[in-house]
């Protein structure tokens, strides 16, 4: 469900593929006809964020054929009637009129998935990046836990990350409510191990996240921000306000490895190492541990983003000092140990990747979590069912804004494309501008032909770009990428943000396109 | 030319954690293949992995730290920009409280990088406004 496999994770993608020829039946749920459709049984081709009509229309179908065990129900879950009750409005008729399906596909759909031996969601940010993002993640929840669908191999729910290390960054405690090994700041058992080792008396206060740090920025109550190797100028929501926010700050602090849109606005930059010229570990998408090693030598006046911190926090008064990355994951290790105490570099030299929890030199590391579901004893804490509603995207197309745009990845490109500039030389790339992706019916009423430069205009912004005529979008669909600095998408984007997770709207916005005159 | 050595790493761009094999010579990555014996992808790799490594020879990185002076961002010393940070960041600690600071960490960045981000943060700073791209 809205993950663009092929070009976001070619690798997984290969996977899938491989699978679905020796017999997997592949799902594609997306409101793109992408590359995966090819091998896919099925693609529900739904319109942009109205997936919650679709899941609990799946469950609706599930409860009144009773594709369930109502034993694993009662041993495991909670709240399942109030499950029942949020769903009953939800016939395939109804999901059918919000989503553009055929209600006979949602019920085939529904039998499918809770009849197999097995099934598996994978989703990406196609769920996520919607003002009910976290919505959509509690309702996928809902559907794997009804079926059973979760803690055994070939089931679960596989939310495929986009960055390397986007995983461990968050477990090892870059988040505001988070400490590293995933323990909760607020808990004060977890809290206190802390404050003993690193020897000072910690904020209980959960922090803000990035969302909540650009209000209080509009607000002029933060006057500092430091970013590590990151580009939100060009990366976040309706750039243009993102940029006015930056001129706020009294300190802008960038250590990157490149001088990026973000980098440029700073009082003070600092240049980081960069992959292949450090050594540590990262952690993938389903809870690998792995060694990064270094490769190369980096420029000498070039430090390490560790290096750099440890320097500053001893002149600032905290002494640290480490003398190499294993230091650091020997302390996380030590501290963290139910996560991370068996999982040694020596052992990673060996095994090549551990996933995690692993307490001690002796555990195999852990394949499959929530395995209690399975279990034949009852569980101390049942799984609370936790039901939504569908609301639709907050900024609908309308006369004057007549097209939904979604946003997304390109294969060869990454993100704001700082990296992928650089390509080996000889490897021919097929996409190397940004095109605003349009389906023939729309591009004929226009006039306009493939290649043609237009203009796309929102209600935040408006910037020229090449047309490319493609039927991978429905009739009053477009998309773009963000990976270009010269076509910046996100001039368009809409900043409306879940309530929860504070992610933004990136995959629905009205937008207008004409033809330049 | 020196004789070329083998580094086995994981590859710095999506989640799925790919092992790849650096063919580097002279201080240069020169080739990059998937690593066979890797348990995730078995010795595939895709257009990223594999050949968008020039990044980190560019001409273009960043080799020395800027301070913004005049509205410009001129060389420093990193004693002059440690400096500068420093007693910035603590003026503003003082002055407003730490709960003015903010801090964006990084999701490319290594885990033991991210753990002396976070404890900077928490220690130094005394605040818990530290948060990565998760929402975006």
């Amino acid at each position: 469900m809205g993950s663009n496999t092929t070009e976001a994770h070619p690798i997984i993608a290969n996977r899938i593929k491989k699978a679905a020829k020796s017999g997997l039946k592949v799902i594609v749920i997306d409101p793109r006809k992408i590359d995966m459709v090819k091998i896919a049984h099925r693609h529900l081709q739904i319109n942009v964020g109205t997936d919650i009509a679709l899941i609990n229309s799946f469950i609706h179908v599930i409860l009144k054929e009773g594709l369930y065990d109502p034993l694993f129900i009662e041993q495991f879950t909670l709240d399942f009637e109030k499950l029942e009750k949020r769903v009953e409005l939800y016939t395939p008729e109804y999901a059918a009129s919000i989503t553009g399906l055929e209600a006979k596909d949602i019920v085939e759909t529904a039998r499918e998935y809770a009849g197999s031996s097995g099934s598996m969601i994978a989703y990406t940010l196609g769920i996520t990046e919607h003002h009910c993002g976290v919505n959509n993640v509690f309702d996928i929840a809902n559907l794997s836990l009804l079926t059973g669908n979760i803690g055994k191999q070939g089931t679960g729910i596989m939310p495929l990350r986009g960055q390397n290390n986007v995983q461990g960054a968050g477990d090892m405690g870059c988040l505001p409510n988070q400490l590293a090994g995933a323990m909760s700041l607020t808990n004060d058992e977890f809290r206190t191990r802390y404050e003993k080792e690193w020897n000072v008396v910690l904020n209980p206060q959960a922090g803000d996240t990035q969302t909540r740090t650009f209000d209080r920025l509009e607000m002029g109550e933060l006057k500092a921000l430091y970013i590590i190797g990151e580009n939100p100028l060009l990366a976040d929501v309706h750039m243009n306000h993102t940029k006015t926010l930056f001129e706020k700050l009294d300190l802008l602090i960038v250590q990157d490895i490149f001088l990026t849109e973000t980098a440029k606005m700073a009082d003070v930059v600092l240049p980081a190492k960069s992959w292949g010229e450090v050594e540590g570990t990262y952690t993938n998408t389903d809870r690998r541990i792995q060694r990064v090693r270094k490769a190369v030598e980096a420029h000498p006046n070039i430090k390490e983003d560790w290096e750099i911190l440890c320097e500053l926090s001893t002149l600032m008064g905290y002494p640290m000092h480490y003398n190499n990355s294993e230091e650091i994951w020997d302390e996380v290790r030590r501290i963290a140990w139910e996560m991370y105490g068996g999982i040694s570099y020596e052992r990673l030299e060996n095994e090549y990747s551990i996933h995690y929890p692993c307490p001690d030199e002796k555990h195999p590391g852990t394949y499959i979590m929530h395995e209690r579901f399975h279990q034949t004893e009852p569980l101390d804490k049942k799984s609370p069912f936790v039901p939504v509603d569908y609301t639709a995207p907050l900024e609908l197309p309308d006369e004057e804004f007549p097209f939904m745009l979604t946003t997304g990845r390109r294969y060869e490109s990454y993100n704001t494309h700082s990296q992928t500039r650089h390509y080996a030389a000889g490897v021919k790339i097929k996409q190397t501008e940004e095109t605003v992706d349009i389906h023939p019916d729309d591009a004929k009423a226009l006039g306009i032909s493939d290649g043609e430069i237009v203009q796309v205009r929102s209600r935040r912004g408006e910037l020229e770009v090449k047309a490319k005529i493609t039927e991978q979008v429905v009739p009053g669909l477009v998309f773009m990428s963000f990976h270009w600095s010269e076509t910046p998408t996100n001039v368009l984007t809409l900043n409306e943000y879940d309530p929860i997770s504070g992610t933004a709207e990136y995959k629905a916005c009205a937008v207008s396109i004409s033809k330049i005159s | 030319m020196g004789e070329p050595n083998f580094v086995k790493t994981i590859c710095g761009y999506c989640g799925t954690g790919c092992g790849l094999v650096l063919e580097v010579q002279d201080n240069k990555i020169m080739k990059i293949r998937g690593d066979k014996e890797a348990p995730v992808n078995k010795g595939q790799t895709c257009v990223k992995g594999a050949f968008a490594y020039e990044y980190v020879h560019a001409k273009n990185r960043l080799s020395s730290p800027l301070i913004k002076k005049a509205g410009k961002l001129v060389e420093a010393t990193w004693d002059e920009a440690y400096r500068f940070i420093a007693d910035n960041l603590s003026a503003i600690k003082t002055n407003w409280g730490s709960n003015a600071i903010s801090m964006f960490a990084c999701a490319r960045s290594t885990n033991e990088s991210n753990y002396i981000t976070q404890k900077f943060m928490r220690t130094v700073i005394n605040s818990n406004n530290i948060d990565g791209c998760n929402r975006t």
